[in-house]
């Protein structure tokens, strides 16, 4: 069943209480992809991940994780799936390879079976040497890769990640990225959630957008951005006695699409320094301009706002 | 029903998991609490104990030993029901790292519990050895206490994980040990007779876990009689239907 999704929901819905966290949401992930949850905290990111390895009920609609459904065949779901969540949760009782011992144990993993695989691992994390050391005298980035280590040991055939990568510094995030990288180089399903957008254009081949509980766009990283924001940004610091919205009249037929935000004039176009010069600065003074590449972040941006949500 | 019953594999496999973190720790967590019953026996048994001569013409060492070796292994399951569970769940967030496997809340649960158990079990058989060597046991019948008490340390077990998966704050646990652990302690029977105290006491007694392994521990030392099979269907009868409460309750917590 190699074309089988990996991830199918229908009208996936989940309420807590009076609280809607996932309202209706449609979406399949194609096998051997990695596959995005964008959206700002209290999107329904965590939820629906929650609800696909196991940690939260269906509330309504279908789910089928790996071609079974979520609701009855929990135990076989979870026995082919790895799970790194955002909260590091290493038993720290144990040391870092009793952790993935123990892990192995739960999935009846044979012990030599578990060893090597153990082993195997954290020399594919690179904490090998750390193999005897207690779990608080690990940094962030060894939490994180010991964390990525342990959702591999029952060779999962798709790993969920919940915001891999936050909180950490530049380098351990690049080697987080490079090991998630090589597991998709392996045929294994990759589903994780970021707030962090060149993380997602960076390693995501489809991804969806989610807002208030719903998905608000979906597709590849490059098309969204050709298709919600256009090829180049104009990020405009008008001055005071400058009237934004008359400027935007006068470009008429040159955008693709403006954004008024709280500091600064978004305008998209296919050539932003061409429009920049196009601009008459006599009847409309800036006070400073800058011309860029539109991002995954402008189309992030754009679909939930750009007010602060909590 | 289906997501009531433990599979007894996975249950197992935390069992394991509790008992590899028990090996490394035995030495620190093993000696206070295995102090403090020394010490109830060395200050009521031999301190008070020679101005009570006997109790209903047994000694007064004799009759409050058995009681000890059966509230130690109550103390050791009400802890590790109450703190070590609170944390495994709510703190480190343990549970949810295992409910990730093809583990489910009522393996955790059951697993808990048998470990909770085994862990009373060695308590209690570790100050058995002590009342041994002090010579207040006159029954080989009290080599069965091992298992006898860890029967009661399940349905203490039971009692304390239901209060762990209902309260929303850790702070409520001093309720639970001082109106609840404390009072079981000091009226089951341990330390004095009901024969003189009003007849509700020994009833209300009667619905308490300890009671009924206080009258199994004492049976056993001195040489059992019929009664103590009426205390442990009670113990068993009671761990086994109050089991779905914890789970019901853990997986509302933890899989909502």
């Amino acid at each position: 069943m190699p074309d089988q999704a990996a991830v199918a929901a229908r009208s996936l819905r989940k309420a807590y209480g009076e609280r809607v966290a996932v309202d209706g949401v449609d979406f399949e992930v194609p096998p051997a992809t990695c596959f995005g949850f964008l959206g700002p905290n209290g999107a329904g990111k965590t939820t629906t991940m929650k609800m696909i390895y196991g940690l939260a009920m269906v509330g309504g609609g279908e789910l089928q994780v790996l071609g079974l459904d979520a609701r009855s065949q929990r135990r076989r779901i979870k026995s082919r799936l790895g799970v790194v969540p955002q909260e590091t949760n290493l038993d720290g009782d144990l040391s870092v390879l009793e952790n993935l011992l123990v892990q192995a144990s739960y999935f009846g993993i044979e012990r030599d079976t578990a060893e090597a695989r153990a082993r195997e691992l954290l020399d594919f994390t690179r904490l090998a040497d750390r193999f005897e050391d207690q779990i608080v005298s690990l940094s962030g980035g060894m939490k994180r890769r010991l964390l990525v280590a342990r959702a591999l040991i029952n060779e999962p055939d798709m790993v969920v990640l919940d915001e891999p990568t936050t909180g950490l510094d530049p380098q351990a995030r690049l080697a987080v990225w490079r090991s998630l990288e090589s597991l998709k180089r392996r045929g294994v399903t990759l589903l994780l959630t970021t707030h962090y957008m060149e993380e997602a254009a960076r390693l995501c081949d489809r991804l969806v957008i989610m807002d208030e509980g719903r998905i608000v766009a979906e597709g590849e990283p490059a098309t969204l951005v050709r298709e919600h924001v256009g090829r180049e940004v104009l990020e405009l610091r008008v001055a005071d006695e400058c009237d934004a919205q008359e400027l935007v009249a006068s470009l008429d037929g040159r955008l693709e699409g403006h954004d008024f935000t709280e500091d600064a004039l978004m305008l998209y176009a296919p050539d932003a320094e061409e429009l920049l010069e196009a601009i008459d600065q006599e009847r409309y003074p800036t006070e400073s301009a800058l011309v860029r590449r539109a991002t995954l972040e402008d189309v992030f941006l754009r679909l939930t706002g750009r007010s602060l949500r909590e | 029903m289906t997501d009531v019953v433990p599979s007894p594999r996975y249950a197992a496999r935390v069992v394991g998991r509790n008992a590899l973190v028990f090996s490394k720790l035995w030495k620190g967590a093993l000696l206070p609490q295995f102090l403090d019953p020394l010490f109830y026996l060395v200050a009521l048994g031999f301190g008070l104990g020679t101005y009570v001569a006997t109790i209903n013409g047994q000694d007064y060492r004799d009759f409050l030993a058995p009681g000890l070796i059966a509230s130690a292994a109550m103390w050791a399951a009400a802890f590790e029901c109450t703190y070590n569970v609170y944390f495994r769940m709510n703190e480190t967030r343990l549970y949810d790292a295992i409910l990730s496997t093809p583990v489910e809340v009522q393996d955790i649960v059951a697993g808990d519990l048998a470990w909770s158990s085994i862990r009373s079990a060695i308590y209690g058989s570790v100050f058995l050895v002590v009342v041994a060597a002090f010579g207040l046991i006159h029954s080989p019948w009290a080599l069965l206490l091992p298992p006898l008490v860890a029967l009661g340390g399940l349905c203490m077990s039971v009692v304390a994980y239901t209060f762990t998966a209902l309260i929303p704050k850790i702070d409520l646990y001093s309720y639970f040990f001082t109106l609840g652990i404390t009072p079981m302690f000091l009226f089951s029977g341990i330390f004095f007779p009901f024969d003189e105290l009003p007849g509700f006491a020994e009833v209300i007694a009667w619905f308490t876990p300890l009671y009924h392994s206080v009258e199994i521990a004492r049976a056993m030392a001195t040489g059992p009689d019929a009664l103590v099979l009426v205390h442990v269907a009670w113990l068993a009868v009671v761990s086994a239907a109050l089991f779905v409460v914890p789970v019901r309750a853990v997986r509302r917590r933890l899989v909502p």
